[in-house]
Order: C-alpha cells, then sequence, then structure tokens
C-alpha cells in the first residue's frame, strides 16, 4: 500500500511540475502582454491544438503498451479528403459522410494494429509505410474523382461548417468541448477500466501479460483503433473549421503530437504514462505558441522554444531520476548486507 | 533427404545470419519486376543512377547504424542535414573554399552529436525524447540562419562534388561505397567495431565487460551527426541553388525506414551498415521504378507505402515459417538421436 502511495505520489510529481510550468507560462506572458491572460483569447487558443491533443490522447495509449503511432497526421488529411469526396463527388449526405471518415478512420487504425499486433512487425516501421500510404490514398481519392488537389474542396454546407465555431453556452467552443470530451473518455478508460490496467500490464511485460491470460493481441490492435478514430474526429473537425477538404492537412501534426505525449511524462519505451499529463503538456505547447505570436514572434520560430521546453523538461527529469537511482544504488548495497548476515 | 534439409537448413542460418542479403533479394525482385513493364530500367546507366541518386541516404543510413547498434535512436540527423546544407551553401557562396564548408559541416556534425551523445549517455534521457527535440531546435535555428530565406547566388564550382565522374560512374557513390565497406569491416571485424553491437545487445553486459559504454554511446551519436552533416553538404551540392528552409525535412523517417529495411533492429545489437545501405538504395529504386512505371504521380505515395508494409509482412512471416521449421527439424533430429541411443 506503502509502495503504492509512493508511485502514485512520483507520478503525479510530473504533473505538478507541469502544472507549475502552465502557471509560469501564464505569467509570464500575461505580463509581456495583457490580451494573453483574458478568457476567450486562452478559451479559443485551443482552436490550434486540440486537435492534435485528441489525437495525442490515444496515441499515449498506444505508446504505453510500447508501440508508436506516427501515422496519425495522415489520417487526419485522409479524414478532411473522404468526407469532402463523398459529401461533393458522391453526393452523400454531409453527416453521414463525416460519419463514414471517421469510420474509415478507425479501418486504417485496425490495418495498423492488425499488422503490428498478429504479425508482429515493428510498430514504428508499419506506421511509417501506413503514413504515406494514408497520404497517398488521400491524394489519389482526389486525383481518381478529377477534384484538383492544389484548389481542395471548399463548397460545404453552412450547418456543417458551423459545427467547429459553435460555442456552447455561448462561451466555450466547439475545439474546447471536444478536447474536454476525449479527455474524460481516456482518462476512463485508461485510469479507471480493467482494460486501462491490462494496457498497462502490456507496457510493462507482454510475456507477463500474456501468460496471466490477458489477450495481447487484441488490445494492442485495439488502442491503434482508438487512435484511428481520434485521429478522424480531428479531420472533420478540422474539415469543418477551415471550411474546405484538404489532403495536406494534419501534416504537421506529427512533431507536436508526440512532444505532447512525451512532454506530459509518458515512457516512450512503455509501461508508464498519462492522459493527464498529456492533456497537460499540450496545453503548455498551445499556450507557448500563443504566447510568442502575441509577443510578436513569427510562428516559424515558436518551434525553438518548444523544441527547448522538451529538452530541459527531460533534463530536469533525467536528473530528478539520477537522484533516485543513486538512492537505489544504496538501497541495493544494504540489501547485499543484510544477506550476507543471514 | 537428410542432405536436402542440411542444406536448406544451412540456407535458413545463412539468411537469418545475414538478414541484409535478404533485402538485396527485394532490391532484386524490384528490379527485375520493373524491368519486365520497362526494359530500360534494367541498364547498367540507371543501377548506377539509382545508387548516385541514394547517396545521401547511404550516408545518413550509415551513421545511423551506429546509433541504433547501440540501442537508441537518432531523430536530429533531418535538422542536421539541414542546418549543414544552409551553412556550407552560405560559406561557400561568400566566396569560402569547399574545404572550409567541409570543415565547417564536420565541426558542426561533432557538436551536435556531442550534445546528443551527453545527453543520453551522463544525463541518461531518452534518445527518442532528446533528438526529437533536437531536431525541432535545428529547424529554426535553420530558418533564422537562413533569414527565412533560400540561400541562392552559389556558384557552379559547388555542384563539381556531385558531378565529377570516372569512366562514366560517379566519383562520389565510388568514395562512399568503398567508405561503406570499410565501416562495415570494422563493426563486424574490429575488436572496437563490435562494441557498439555489444552495447545494444545488452548494457549491462557490455560493462561488465569492461566496454566504456558511455563513451562509445557518444562516438554513436557523433558518428550520426557527422554523416548527417557530410549528406547534408552533398545534398546542397546536388540541388546546386536555391537551398530550401525546409531541406531535409522528413529525412530521418526515410532514413530510419531504410535501415529497419536493411535488417538493422531498432532493438539494438543487430544489423549491419551493408544492409542500411542496401535499404537506402530500396527506398530511392522505390520512387524511381514509378518514372519507369509511367504512372500517375498521384500513385506514388500509395504504391511506395504500400511496398513498404507488404516487404516488412512478407518478411515477418518468412522468418516465422523458417523459425517453425527450424524448431520442427530440431525437434525431428532430437527423436532420432534418442532412438539411435536406445
Amino acid at each position: 500500500m506503502q509502495r503504492l502511495m509512493k508511485n502514485t505520489l512520483r507520478s503525479s510529481r510530473w504533473n505538478l511540475f507541469l502544472v507549475l510550468i502552465l502557471i509560469l507560462e501564464l505569467v509570464i506572458f500575461g505580463q509581456m502582454n495583457d490580451r494573453f491572460l483574458r478568457v476567450d483569447t486562452l478559451l479559443n487558443s485551443f482552436d490550434n491544438f486540440a486537435g492534435i491533443a485528441i489525437i495525442a490522447f490515444f496515441v499515449t495509449f498506444v505508446i504505453i503498451t510500447g508501440g508508436i503511432d506516427i501515422s496519425g497526421g495522415s489520417i487526419v488529411g485522409l479524414a478532411s479528403v473522404i468526407t469532402g469526396i463523398l459529401y461533393q463527388v458522391a453526393g452523400w449526405n454531409i453527416w453521414l459522410a463525416a460519419a463514414a471518415a471517421i469510420i474509415a478512420s478507425g479501418l486504417c487504425g485496425l490495418l495498423n494494429g492488425l499488422l503490428i499486433a498478429y504479425v508482429g512487425v515493428q510498430a514504428m516501421i508499419i506506421t511509417l509505410g501506413s503514413m504515406l500510404l494514408f497520404k497517398g490514398l488521400a491524394i489519389l481519392l482526389f486525383g481518381l474523382s478529377g477534384v484538383s488537389v492544389a484548389e481542395g474542396i471548399s463548397k460545404f454546407p453552412t450547418e456543417f461548417t458551423d459545427l467547429a465555431h459553435i460555442k456552447l453556452f455561448g462561451v466555450i467552443p466547439m475545439y474546447l468541448a471536444v478536447f474536454a470530451v476525449m479527455l474524460l473518455i481516456s482518462y476512463l478508460l485508461l485510469h479507471r477500466t480493467r482494460y486501462g490496467r491490462y494496457i498497462y500490464l502490456i507496457g510493462i511485460n507482454p510475456n507477463t501479460a500474456r501468460y496471466s491470460g490477458i489477450n495481447t493481441k487484441r488490445i494492442i490492435a485495439s488502442t491503434y483503433v482508438l487512435s484511428g478514430f481520434a485521429a478522424g474526429i480531428s479531420g472533420v473537425l478540422l474539415t469543418s473549421y477551415l471550411w474546405s477538404a484538404r489532403a495536406e492537412f494534419g501534416e504537421t501534426y506529427l512533431m507536436p503530437m508526440l512532444t505532447a505525449v512525451v512532454l506530459g511524462g509518458t515512457l516512450i519505451t512503455g509501461g508508464k504514462g498519462g492522459v493527464i499529463g498529456t492533456a497537460l503538456a499540450s496545453i503548455i505547447v498551445g499556450f507557448l505558441q500563443l504566447g510568442l505570436q502575441l509577443g510578436g514572434v513569427q510562428s516559424q520560430y515558436t518551434g525553438l522554444a518548444v523544441g527547448l521546453l522538451l529538452i530541459v523538461s527531460v533534463v530536469v527529469l533525467g536528473v530528478s531520476g539520477m537522484n533516485l537511482r543513486i538512492k537505489g544504488v544504496l538501497n541495493v548495497k544494504k540489501d547485499r548486507g543484510g544477506n550476507q548476515n543471514a | 533427404m537428410s542432405r536436402m534439409s542440411q542444406i536448406s537448413v544451412s540456407v535458413f542460418h545463412f539468411l537469418r545470419k545475414h538478414r541484409e542479403f535478404r533485402t538485396f533479394g527485394f532490391l532484386i525482385a524490384l528490379f527485375v519486376i520493373v524491368g519486365i513493364f520497362n526494359a530500360s530500367y534494367l541498364t547498367p546507366d540507371n543501377m548506377e543512377n539509382s545508387v548516385r541518386s541514394s547517396v545521401v541516404y547511404i550516408i545518413m543510413a550509415t551513421g545511423m547504424t551506429f546509433v541504433l547498434l547501440t540501442g537508441n535512436i537518432d531523430i536530429s540527423v533531418g535538422g542536421v542535414l539541414g542546418l549543414s546544407a544552409a551553412v556550407s551553401a552560405t560559406i561557400v557562396r561568400n566566396g569560402g573554399s569547399i574545404v572550409t564548408a567541409f570543415v565547417a559541416v564536420i565541426v558542426i556534425g561533432l557538436i551536435i552529436g556531442l550534445l546528443n551523445g551527453l545527453g543520453v549517455s551522463v544525463l541518461k534521457i531518452q534518445s527518442f525524447i532528446l533528438t526529437l527535440g533536437m531536431n525541432e531546435v535545428l529547424r529554426v535555428v535553420q530558418v533564422i540562419f537562413q533569414g527565412g530565406r533560400n540561400v541562392e547566388g552559389l556558384p557552379t564550382s559547388f555542384q563539381r562534388i556531385t558531378q565529377h565522374e570516372i569512366l562514366g560512374v560517379s566519383t562520389l557513390s565510388i568514395v562512399v561505397i568503398l567508405l561503406v565497406i570499410g565501416i562495415h569491416l570494422f563493426l563486424s571485424m574490429n575488436r572496437k567495431g563490435r562494441y557498439f553491437a555489444a552495447i545494444g545487445d545488452k548494457e549491462e553486459g557490455a560493462v561488465l565487460a569492461g566496454i566504456p559504454v558511455k563513451r562509445y554511446k557518444i562516438y554513436a551519436f557523433m558518428m550520426s551527426s557527422v554523416c548527417a552533416a557530410i549528406a547534408g553538404l552533398i545534398f546542397a551540392s546536388r540541388i546546386g541553388n536555391n537551398i530550401p528552409t525546409t531541406a531535409g525535412l522528413g529525412y530521418e523517417m526515410t532514413v530510419i525506414a531504410a535501415c529497419v529495411l536493411g535488417g538493422v533492429s531498432l532493438a539494438g545489437g543487430v544489423g549491419s551498415v551493408l544492409g542500411a545501405t542496401i535499404g537506402a538504395i530500396f527506398m530511392t529504386s522505390i520512387s524511381s521504378a514509378l518514372v519507369f512505371l509511367k504512372v500517375d504521380a498521384f500513385w506514388k505515395d500509395v504504391i511506395s507505402g504500400s511496398l513498404l508494409i507488404l516487404i516488412v509482412v512478407f518478411d515477418m512471416l518468412l522468418i516465422h515459417r523458417n523459425n517453425q521449421k527450424a524448431k520442427k527439424q530440431r525437434l525431428n533430429a532430437r527423436v532420432l538421436e534418442i532412438r539411435k541411443e536406445m
């Protein structure tokens, strides 16, 4: 019990650290520019990063099992193109088209999951291939349907394009609402269900998980399906937000997405992490970009701050980890002495 | 019968031990299949051309193999390539000699590699995260260095490095292939060269065997960055003019894919630079094959993505089947032995 408490404290310490960074950001950027601290500015800024964050929540699942999914960005583009083509070329109802796009994204994730879990190829390589494949499919669909890739599809009905611009209760932007709902779903799944515990166990030791009767293959595959669904939702939202369907949507999502997961304290080798950290980290990165832009820094330079933040935070994590290791070494020595006496 | 099975066992052993020859088989298959549709793909000219156009990837994959062998990963190579392309092009444009540019590029590679290596070995930061952050930082440093503009007005003499030929064969390709063979011999025959694979195979074991693990990890990262930096110089020379700020964007993923196709394990300890080189040639041959097959441009990503997936899946199934066969043979042999004894 005591050990459990200690572990919880240790993992929540990183979240505490993230909250501190967030407060520091609010204070510093608030000092620099008083527009930053206005509630509607902060809430609206979710439009810029929530699309990335909702994929990152479920990529966190994948990474905890010890895999990785870098194909999310391409699925965003594919979902957008499928929505557009089904609506404009095939003449479907827009909501039906959007639903079909999300289901297709789930199937994309299923392809990844089946190949990784059942064939046993390294996740990095399969999702690298499918990243190319899905992006290619999006371009191919445009090519076959005769719509110009450069122009994209942009004649959507207003009830669809309004979707991402709705303000719930007049204040909460749609993106923030989706962010919150997806965070809640992923939190409940990962931290409050048996399924979530299995995901951690597979990440810590897949053999143990298999020997204790868990269908590891099915669970690993399911994490990729969830990540595909999330990317599809993100793609449909982005289509609605930008009023058009394009194949290159989501192309720049990969690095910010991985940054959010990793900065959130999830171990890239699996077995440790959580969605709360991912959510906090994506808010930190989003506010950092917002603050720098309000401070007059061009958007192409904000990557420097994001990269430095990532490095500095892992250095801090590394140094604090080193303290723990030193303690561990001392403990081992003590144990050895004890054994000799016995 | 037993002789046949012996041969098949030895062939299997050869293939299992020499994964790079399997990739070579795939490469030959690609050439033959494309050659059936278009005979001009099989001309020596085109084969020389595919080596020539993959030189940048070959160099990067060689460096990456060192890092992958130690069980780490280097995502920052794309950023290193971009920065060194920008720096070398600027030096040459401002009247500096190519030797000066070469030295500058090597220094850049050494410094970045040292930083990566120190972070990974001393601070114990996960290489994936550290180099991911480093990549973001380097991208912005490159944009700042170029002032957000392309590097223009390069003298034509700069292109001569990549255009020089001996007997119609690119000098650069010959030099690079010879160097790769040299490095391959170093990594597989030399005692110190074997250290890299030993570290990735089992780090604790390497420590107990007296290998200076930290130092060799730093060497591996320096090797990777220096290779990427040299590749950057060649990249700039090949483009010749108008070096974009996006130079090398996404190259890291292609290089890692090339290494894995060539049999380098992401888990460390297994692989060779020869395999990585064949993987790199394969990656570029896929895109050149599409030109020869005269397919529409919008098919490109679909075909390269699905080919990559098909090959790794096929390869994995081959391994599974061979493993099962070998297991059965071992079992049979054991049963026979027991019968003889009885």
